[in-house]
């Protein structure tokens, strides 16, 4: 899936869709989700300017998956930084 | 049954062909639990297998057992601070990378070949990676080269002619869009999993779960 995202750039949304709706299931049957899925479709909210979707499936992420801790915390606090810069200029 | 027939198989296959199993008693010492699959060095000369190599690694590893960093954040993240192309990456120090993903190992792969040689009727196509897994520490842990060759088959059979004719189609057709996806997640699930260079299950491998429940 990643294959044709790369091949072409114009699936980007559609293949955000189908790994969301892979993970729904996924989910619902009480399997575990592959490692960085959950991270990957963040960053396909994050990369199209969506951050609090993108915030959701990096905690997911962490939660699901110990050893990611050190970086999903890293990402979400940037996330979490980046919204008060952005208020505090208009000051 | 007959999954189990193929893998029993597959192993009387590979048995024949591994002389020498690597020196894996690194890579135990270590026993990394997450591997960082960082962007890959292209020799090749086409401009995108890198990233289709990239997305073809993640799915034998995380087979294996090992929590595999998401590779296109992974490469987003690198990209905001600069990082663009494999070359670099791979010259960055193993400790750094590690440390700034929080991860046990970090695989580099370089792609040698990538191509498609065309002789009379048949096409030829071949890719050719080079593994390397370093630990967080930069010791190597595990190292490895594949190289697979794919050939179309006519299905020809009967008249020579006709058979002739299917070659140069099947040719033409390799030659117009090579195939590589197939050859390349085979490589990879190969590389990792079977004969001399397989790698030692992870934490969350199926054996490995099914052993620790009985």
């Amino acid at each position: 899936m990643l294959y044709q995202s790369y091949k072409d750039p114009a699936k980007v949304e559609a293949m955000r869709t189908n790994l969301e709706s892979q993970i729904l299931a996924l989910e619902s049957t009480g399997q575990r989700v592959a490692p960085g899925l959950h991270a990957e479709l963040g960053t396909l909210y994050l990369q199209s300017g969506n951050k609090g979707k993108a915030k959701a499936f990096y905690i997911k992420e962490r939660d699901t998956w110990p050893e990611s801790r050190g970086l999903m915390n890293a990402v979400i606090d940037n996330l979490d930084k980046e919204p008060k810069r952005q208020t505090e200029t208009p000051k | 049954m007959t999954r189990l027939l193929l893998i029993f198989l597959t192993l009387i296959i590979t048995g024949c062909a591994t002389p020498t199993p690597i020196n894996l008693d690194a890579f135990n010492a270590a026993a990394p639990r997450s591997v960082l699959v960082v962007p890959v060095v292209n020799k090749s000369l086409d401009v995108d297998a890198p990233n289709y190599v990239l997305s073809a690694l993640p799915v034998p590893l995380a087979e294996k057992g090992y929590y595999v960093f998401p590779v296109h954040t992974v490469k987003f993240i690198l990209e905001q601070e600069g990082l663009y192309e494999g070359e670099q990456i791979h010259q960055q120090p193993a400790p750094a990378l590690a440390k700034m993903f929080g991860a046990d190992a970090i695989l580099y792969v370089t792609i040698n070949r990538w191509d498609a040689q065309y002789a009379f009727i048949t096409t030829t196509v071949t890719v050719q990676f080079d593994y390397k897994m370093l630990s967080r520490d930069g010791t190597e842990l595990w190292k490895a080269r594949k190289t697979l060759q794919y050939q179309p088959q006519s299905s020809g059979g009967g008249h020579p002619l006709a058979m002739l004719i299917g070659a140069a189609i099947s040719a033409a057709v390799a030659r117009a869009a090579p195939n590589y996806m197939p050859l390349t997640q085979q490589a990879n699930l190969q590389v990792f999993t079977m004969g001399a260079t397989a790698i030692p299950d992870g934490p969350y491998s199926k054996s490995r779960e099914i052993r620790s429940a009985r």
